[in-house]
């Protein structure tokens, strides 16, 4: 490996990617000491690997790795344990701590008795991830954690690690040769090249918008609109008021707004409330918009939902638009195809 | 006819096991006290010259080819070799018996931690074990079932070689064998018992030891089928 230099955020997830050969897992191994650099220095929370016993600094820092590695001859239990056996944690302080990462990993306590070779590779895979918690290390390092599980597994604890994260902050760093999987879990990500070649460093967003290089751009792979749309909200974009009036208005007006955005639907709303959207040929003979049967805006959206979902449910429906209503179903816009590209180019 | 009626040409005599019950019941604690010990000193040496081979690489050659060594010598050789240095005692017969079950127990032990997979070690190191802990918490753990396979061996060859003392004066079955039956006339009857309850102790020590794996081992007998 040639010279690298990279601060990691703390309480952040930074991906560090690349082809086989890049060093990545060379770099993780590096922060735990099990591969010793011939030169430079490695900091962990402000102090230098090398001023710490190794087994103190190992004790501090939460590893998983691929296949789970968990040691086949102990218990769920014991092996979750493991760290804080090592620090000589109390019986029943392991216990009340064993309780609670079963809790946050999401396993079934009746677990804790069997052996690694009894359980599920997802089941193994949380006993691993709360095995690397177990102490409350501040870091957490990840060896191509879900390469040894079915995708759809590995979906589910993809989303898991999310949720998990957003509970304990932790700095963690995830060695993975899947972009999509860096994409969809990091805060940061870094793209190795073969020798240890740092080519970007960055949020996912900000890579897929503007990689640096012919490198990045062909190891983010094609659609990376696509994939930067699954990482931006609808928060990020402007939304517009769209065809929408008060349901207190007049037919003549309503039909005036249809005609100035030129579309054959209008959408009622009753303060911050959507009632719902006519075709225009609805109103005809209609005395009052009271009067007019509305239907429901199937498309609607939050504002923490992904653009991409969004646009999947735009081009599905009939007005193609998206109402967006805030978490207490107040109506906030409409969103549209137009919206998001513009969005997209800010 | 082995197991036959009594007649002057039956290979067992019932009524001579009947009279030398005391006998027999003598041999058998002197053939297991001689197995027990050889297979006990083999097995520490065994783990002392293990832990050498295995922290210092280089040595596993050496002891290998040394143990290897003690391993072709003839059994029968070896015993009269050491008489006029040991005697007829317990001790000649127990250096010999040692000597052959460290090239068994070494590779076993040698092999079986070498089999415990890379990762697995490396986890442990990533989680902060210390050397020491590390081997004997998750390496030989690990490494038992090979283990325990090698002390199956060692103990069941032992049994068999301890007979062969018969010929120093020792031996448990082995004295049975020799005394009674191949120094008066090859009398069958006692050659027989004593062959037989050999056998007899190899089995029940073989599974003897399996069931101490399978205790040892709680967590290879619980796999699913996934």
């Amino acid at each position: 490996m040639q010279e690298l230099s990279l601060e990691l955020p703390q309480g952040g997830l930074t991906a560090l990617v690349g082809p086989s050969g890049c060093g990545k897992t060379t770099t993780l191994k590096m922060i735990n000491r099990l591969i010793e650099p011939t030169s430079g220095r490695i900091e962990v929370e402000g102090r230098e690997v090398h001023e710490v016993a190794t087994h103190e600094l190992r004790r501090g820092i939460g590893y998983v790795i691929q296949q789970t590695g968990l040691f086949p001859h102990k218990t769920i239990a014991a092996n979750i344990a493991t760290v804080p056996s090592l620090l000589g944690w109390s019986k029943e302080r392991i216990k009340e701590r064993t309780s609670e990462l079963v809790d946050l990993v999401g396993l079934d306590p009746e677990l804790l008795r069997r052996y690694p070779a009894e359980l599920s590779g997802g089941q193994q895979q949380r006993v691993g991830v709360a095995r690397a918690l177990a102490a409350n290390p501040p870091i957490l390092l990840m060896d191509e954690p879900y390469s040894a599980v079915d995708p759809i597994v590995r979906a589910r604890l993809q989303d898991e690690l999310v949720a998990l994260q957003h509970r304990v902050h932790k700095t963690i760093v995830l060695v993975t040769h899947d972009i999509d999987e860096a994409i969809k879990l990091a805060d940061y990500i870094a793209i190795l090249n073969v020798g240890g070649v740092l080519e970007q460093f960055g949020p996912p967003a900000d890579l897929l918008r503007s990689p640096a290089n012919e490198f990045v751009a062909s190891f983010l792979g094609r659609e990376r609109a696509l994939k930067r749309m699954a990482l931006l909200r609808v928060a990020d974009v402007d939304l517009v008021t769209g065809p929408v009036v008060e349901v207190g208005a007049s037919v003549d007006e309503a039909q005036k707004v249809m005609a100035e955005q030129g579309v054959d639907w209008i959408g009622l709303r009753d303060g911050d409330r959507l009632l719902g959207w006519a075709w225009s040929h609805d109103l005809d003979g209609a005395s009052e918009l009271r009067n007019v049967t509305t239907e429901p805006f199937r498309a609607w959206v939050r504002p923490s939902t992904a653009l991409r979902e969004a646009l999947d449910l735009i081009v599905d429906s009939s007005t193609r638009v998206a109402a967006v209503f805030d978490d207490d179903d107040r109506y906030l816009g409409i969103l549209t195809i137009n919206q998001i590209a513009d969005g997209m180019a800010k | 006819m082995l197991f036959g009626a009594n007649g002057p040409n039956s290979f067992i005599w019932w009524d001579w096991v009947d009279r030398h019950r005391d006998l027999i019941k003598d041999a058998t604690f002197e053939h297991l006290r001689l197995t027990l010990i050889a297979v006990v000193v083999g097995f520490l040496l065994s783990g002392l010259l293990s832990v050498i081979a295995l922290r210092y690489r280089w040595t596993y050659a050496p002891i290998t080819w040394v143990t290897g060594t003690l391993y072709t010598i003839p059994s029968l050789a070896l015993f009269v070799l050491l008489v006029p240095w040991t005697g007829f005692t317990t001790l000649t017969a127990e250096i010999g018996l040692v000597s052959y079950t460290l090239l068994i127990l070494i590779r076993n032990i040698v092999a079986g931690v070498d089999g415990v997979p890379a990762p697995l070690k490396e986890a442990a190191d990533a989680m902060g074990y210390r050397p020491v802990r590390r081997f004997f918490e998750i390496d030989l753990r690990l490494a038992t079932p090979a283990i325990v396979a090698g002390l199956r061996i060692a103990t069941v060859t032992t049994i068999g070689l301890v007979t062969v003392t018969g010929l120093i004066g020792l031996g448990g079955y082995g004295g049975l064998i020799v005394d009674q039956g191949v120094n008066r006339n090859f009398f069958s009857t006692p050659i027989v018992v004593g062959a037989t309850l050999s056998v007899a102790m190899a089995v029940v020590l073989d599974v003897g030891l399996a069931g101490v794996e399978r205790l040892l081992t709680p967590w290879a007998r619980r796999k699913v089928a996934s």
